[in-house]
């Protein structure tokens, strides 16, 4: 892969530029699809990736940080902080079967899949997850399994509660939530708390470092260039006619 | 939403004579698409003649090198649009269509509003610089173009002398600038869709994007005027002449595209599947019609005029479009000659009668020719379809993971058997990979096995995907949950998400192997700009095209009440 040079009409800068200073803001467009190259380029499964776009995404639209966390969890794929074995369910919780730290995207997926199956039931009390990493990333996948439930999830971690309604609504501790990396997680029904007023998206602001480091694992999902390659995907003509 | 409807079938007799997907969605067909009354520029016009929309320059800031800033306003019944230019003197060896070009003959953007002199300035700073610029929220668009060089060349020698320009030399080129890019929702900071998505004029697919290039329209014929009074007093003339309204319609504005746009139907499958249900929905509504009224076949008959004076004005130098225009205006010519003597209005549905004749006896090329033309007259029967055609892609997302692994197998066989069927131990099926290249991002497609990075490749190969997802289910009990087997089969999710999509939406997966050695991308590419509502469809290799938009349309200040 060829450095890449810094200047405003360099051709071989990739993705999307950052601006320099403290941040840039992005679209939840731009949030969405740089967390979903990130995930892939990650490691994860193009589904699950677009998963991860989900998420950082529906966290941005609330004015939260969705980036920030994915790129922390995403860096656990490198430093082998992460599961590499399957998520086992037992009447118990939930676990990696390699009793290592969770994907919070492969369990928030899980979540959504098995929203409306027994493995969620929570009747006999809350669902228990055992280490989950960066699990503020899980609220995004919590109002399917709202809907589906009681109508709203409460969410605990290392003392912060959070609940999640079925559309989509927040409130208690976000900002403690966000701020723990890895915790064990209980899940269970909640009654639906006052909605809180809607508030309208605001463009998110991303730290330079968060948007850089997403973007070199972006960068993993694209081939280096070569003479060749350029030469097949223009036109066969000149463009000075 | 229904409005001045004339006799119609029911929905159930539309549904009778609409097109099967497995007629519709392959590529050979949709490399043969026209544009129609649905088209998006073609909605975009309808909606500011109705409502009255005023348009204006309020800033003109070029200097005599044509280098400069200017802002044109599209005043609206609630709101303002404003596409803000910026013009520049681009050497000629930095001239490139490419999305790896670095600057360009003229950059834009739509903003949302009135900007004012801040705005400007904050735009300047990044619009000339595209994709290495950021805009903000208060934008909607970010494009540019090139111009044709020899034609801008042409007008302006030729209107700095007080002529008008050589007919033959507007013919053979048909617009003055080319966009080499249109981006919108949320790129670069642009807004999201979300943010206008329940804003009515721009609710359908692409309206700010085609509004911005209806606009860069004008500007390219201001531009144009603008460079031969400069050259003008060069001369030592006190004037120029000004562009004739008739060759003035003649000039649409260019568009040169390369493989970026062909993954776009692919990543869409709901939009596609609501593009392709709009359309056909209409050809139904017009084959189910009982009876033709004179006034409309009068309509017919004058679009067909149109279409044949279009054919012989198309013009390309690439050897499949060339065989395809040949076609095209033998095709034309039968359907005038099927019309003058063979057509019987009065016999019972002489829409069907006409379709079923052309499905029967013109290529490809002349049905889905037909197809506009039978839209054409009728746009009191179909044009209110044009407001069932965006998408809300979020409300497909979540994936149902309490269906059963065999129901999952049951839609896999039943809206994917044209890929079940494909054998990818075969290499010519599978020879092509699409990826995304490093350099700037720029998607291309390369060769399985004589390039390196297939192990990069995206997932447009939804035939393969779909054939190696029944492998997987087939290992698996069919009682089980789909939820059971994602977890163990993450790798499946993609494909397992696009399946759920495609049961509920039966036109959105093109049937056709993505990968394969003879997989023509332009195909893709002249089947989304003729939805755009582009014309004169001009390849210039297998993966790279120019077109023309609102090319024979009037222009924003004609329009301007």
């Amino acid at each position: 892969m060829s450095a890449h040079a810094d200047g405003p009409s360099d051709p071989t800068r990739s993705g999307s530029p950052v601006p320099a200073g403290a941040g840039a803001l992005l679209s939840r467009n731009e949030v969405e699809m740089l967390c979903l190259k990130a995930a892939r380029g990650a490691g994860m499964s193009w589904g699950l990736a677009e998963e991860a776009g989900f998420a950082a995404g529906w966290l941005a639209a609330r004015g939260l940080d969705g980036a920030g966390p994915m790129l922390a969890r995403l860096r656990r794929a490198d430093d082998g902080t992460m599961s590499q074995g399957n998520l086992s369910m037992s009447p118990v919780g939930w676990a990696s079967d390699d009793k290592t730290v969770l994907c919070p995207i492969a369990v928030g997926a899980a979540l959504c899949d098995f929203a409306n199956l027994p493995e969620t039931t929570m009747a006999d009390g809350p669902l228990k997850i055992a280490p989950v990493c960066h699990p503020v990333l899980l609220l995004p996948f919590l109002p399917i399994l709202a809907a589906c439930r009681s109508g709203a999830v409460a969410l605990a971690a290392s003392g912060c509660t959070v609940v999640v309604t079925g559309l989509g609504q927040l409130t208690g501790d976000v900002a403690g939530l966000a701020d723990i990396a890895v915790a064990d997680v209980d899940l269970s029904p909640s009654p639906a708390a006052a909605p809180a007023p809607a508030t309208r998206f605001q463009p998110a602001s991303v730290p330079q470092d968060v948007s850089r480091g997403l973007d070199g694992f972006a960068m993993r999902t694209t081939v280096p260039a070569s003479v060749a390659s350029r030469a097949g995907a223009g036109a066969a003509t000149s463009d000075n006619d | 939403m229904t409005r001045n409807r004339t006799a119609s079938a029911p929905d159930g007799a539309e549904q009778a004579f609409r097109r099967r997907p497995d007629q519709v969605m392959r590529l050979a067909r949709m490399g043969c698409a026209h544009p129609t009354r649905l088209s998006f520029l073609r909605s975009l016009l309808r909606r500011v003649e109705t409502e009255g929309w005023r348009f204006d320059r309020p800033v003109w800031e070029i200097d005599a090198n044509g280098v400069g800033r200017a802002v044109y306003r599209a005043i609206g019944p609630e709101r303002t649009y404003s596409l803000v230019c910026f013009a520049h003197d681009l050497p000629a060896d930095m001239r490139s269509d490419r999305v790896i070009a670095t600057a360009w003959d003229a950059t834009f953007t739509l903003f949302d509003g009135e900007p004012g002199a801040a705005d400007l300035d904050r735009l300047q700073a990044n619009v000339p610089l595209q994709e290495a610029g950021r805009v903000s929220a208060r934008e909607l668009s970010l494009s540019r173009a090139n111009r044709s060089v020899r034609l801008f060349a042409h007008v302006v020698d030729r209107l700095a002398e007080g002529h008008q320009p050589d007919a033959a030399e507007i013919a053979a080129v048909g617009y003055l600038m080319r966009t080499t890019a249109v981006y919108g929702s949320g790129k670069f900071g642009a807004a999201d869709r979300t943010v206008i998505a329940d804003r009515s004029e721009l609710a359908a697919p692409f309206q700010a994007e085609m509004l911005s290039v209806w606009m860069t329209r004008e500007f390219t014929v201001d531009i144009v005027e603008h460079m031969a009074r400069q050259s003008a007093a060069n001369r030592g003339k006190t004037t120029a002449a000004r562009l004739d309204r008739d060759i003035k319609r003649r000039l649409g504005v260019g568009n040169s595209t390369g493989l970026g746009m062909a993954p776009f139907l692919v990543r869409h499958p709901v939009l596609l599947n609501n593009w392709m249900m709009a359309r056909e929905s209409a050809l139904a509504r017009v084959r189910a019609q009982a009876t033709a009224t004179s006034e409309v076949v009068t309509g017919l008959t004058a679009a067909l005029d149109d279409a044949r004076q279009n054919a012989d004005l198309w013009l390309s130098e690439h050897p499949i479009q060339i065989a395809k225009l040949a076609v095209l205006r033998r095709n034309l010519q039968a359907i005038a000659a099927h019309l003058a003597d063979g057509f019987q209005p009065q016999q019972s549905l002489p829409w069907d009668a006409l379709w079923r004749w052309g499905e029967a006896t013109l290529s490809l090329e002349g049905q889905e020719a037909l197809l506009a033309l039978m839209l054409e007259p009728h746009g009191d029967l179909v044009d209110d379809l044009a407001e069932s055609m965006s998408a809300d892609e979020a409300a497909v997302f979540r994936l149902d993971g309490a269906m059963s692994v065999a129901g999952l197998q049951q839609i896999l066989t039943e809206s994917y058997g044209w890929a079940l069927a494909i054998d990818f131990a075969q290499p010519e099926n599978q020879r092509r990979f699409w990826y995304v290249s490093e350099e700037k991002l720029e998607p291309r497609l390369g060769d399985r096995f004589e390039e390196a990075g297939a192990e990069l490749e995206q997932p447009l190969c939804v035939a393969r995907l779909a054939s190696e997802l029944d492998a997987a289910l087939g290992q698996w009990p069919g009682d089980n949950p789909v939820a059971a087997f994602l977890l163990a089969h993450p790798e499946h999710r993609f494909m397992v998400r696009r399946a759920q999509v495609a049961a509920a939406h039966p036109y959105a997966e093109v049937q056709d192997n993505l990968i394969a050695d003879d997989m023509l991308p332009i195909d893709l590419m002249r089947c989304k700009l003729a939805f755009f509502g582009a014309s004169r469809f001009d390849p210039r290799s297998d993966k790279w095209v120019r077109i023309s938009l609102f090319q024979g349309l009037p222009y924003p200040s004609e329009l301007s009440r």
